[in-house]
């Protein structure tokens, strides 16, 4: 949302590209590894992946395009609120959700030390090897559009969902 | 202790995808040499080990310099070892890197936007995303150092 600077509100900045209109054949792979990405993940599943790495890397523009996103598919605000803190409130998710999620922060993280044996195993327990691979193909697509966000500093607060939620 | 083995193959489109993207991130910077340093640095950042074989392999059959390969992971202080293109290069792959400890700082951006155009900007943000991208890839599925013969 856009506010007038006599609210008290500070002004919104402006990003500091158009990465997509500058490297339009970059932007076209982005949207193919995300078609490629979404055709074998649940996609309740990957919002939650989307909005929890988006999280950790800081990226505006992306929470408000992903939290919108889950809310218009029906997700809960009390699932979307409590993704910040799920090891405390694992009764709000699935054990399935909760090994994605743990792997989520995994390949997130990878500065501070790899895949764990026991969370890969978690997440292996959970997932079939086809479905296993398009998570990790999820957590990698959704670390990538954060960096395009946060590198580019594009601006939160615009987006508006479809409504099933199909953009990236 | 010996790392096990995961065995995963990516998803065929997806594995497509990412190489038309790596593709267009290289194509649109322009610049091997500077290209192989980034996909090093971040990989190192990442602790990619199948990455670092195939990058450093492929910069020294391109005739990099040991002294260059060796001192990237303290560029900082190695004045004089690479230009200030290239230092300014290393710096935003190191923020857009480690997002996770906090974005990617004005004078970081600037520094980088005074050495190359939007263009060529755009593309090392990408050829960046991109290498972070395989990265998570490989290290996700643990695959293995000392594959193929990199050409």
């Amino acid at each position: 949302m856009t506010h007038e600077h006599s609210d008290g509100y500070v002004p919104e900045h402006t990003p500091r590209m158009e990465w997509a209109k500058l490297a339009p054949e970059v932007y076209k792979a982005m949207l193919q590894l995300e078609k490629a990405t979404r055709q074998g993940t649940d996609p309740g599943l990957y919002e939650l992946v989307k909005i929890r790495a988006s999280q950790l890397n800081h990226c505006a523009f992306c929470l408000d395009m992903h939290t919108k996103d889950a809310l218009a598919q029906g997700e809960s605000v009390e699932r979307i609120i409590q993704l910040s803190a799920w090891e405390e409130s694992r009764h709000f998710y699935t054990r399935r959700e909760l090994a994605a999620l743990e792997l989520t922060e995994a390949i997130t993280v990878l500065t501070e030390g790899f895949v764990p044996d026991e969370v890969y195993e978690r997440a292996a327990a959970e997932f079939e090897e086809a479905e296993l691979a398009h998570l990790i193909a999820a957590i990698t697509t959704i670390n990538a559009w954060n960096r395009f966000g946060v590198s580019t500093r594009m601006v939160p607060g615009h987006y508006k969902p479809a409504a099933q939620g199909n953009a990236s | 202790m010996t790392a096990q083995p995961r065995t995963l193959e990516l998803p065929t489109e997806f594995r497509e995808a990412m190489q038309q993207l790596s593709a267009a991130a290289k194509r649109g910077l322009g610049d091997p040499v500077l290209a192989e340093l980034v996909m090093i640095r971040a990989s190192q950042l990442n602790r990619c080990a199948f990455c670092l074989d195939m990058h450093l392999t492929v910069a020294r059959k391109a005739g990099e310099s040991e002294a260059r390969l060796d001192l990237l992971s303290a560029w900082e202080e190695s004045t004089g070892t690479y230009t200030d293109r290239e230092r300014a290069a290393l710096a935003l792959t190191e923020a857009v890197t480690v997002l996770t400890e906090g974005f990617v700082p004005d004078e970081v951006y600037a520094d980088a936007a005074a050495h190359f155009d939007e263009h060529g900007l755009a593309h090392l943000i990408a050829l960046i995303t991109t290498i972070n991208s395989w990265n998570r890839l490989m290290v996700a599925r643990r695959i293995q150092p000392g594959g193929p013969a990199w050409t």
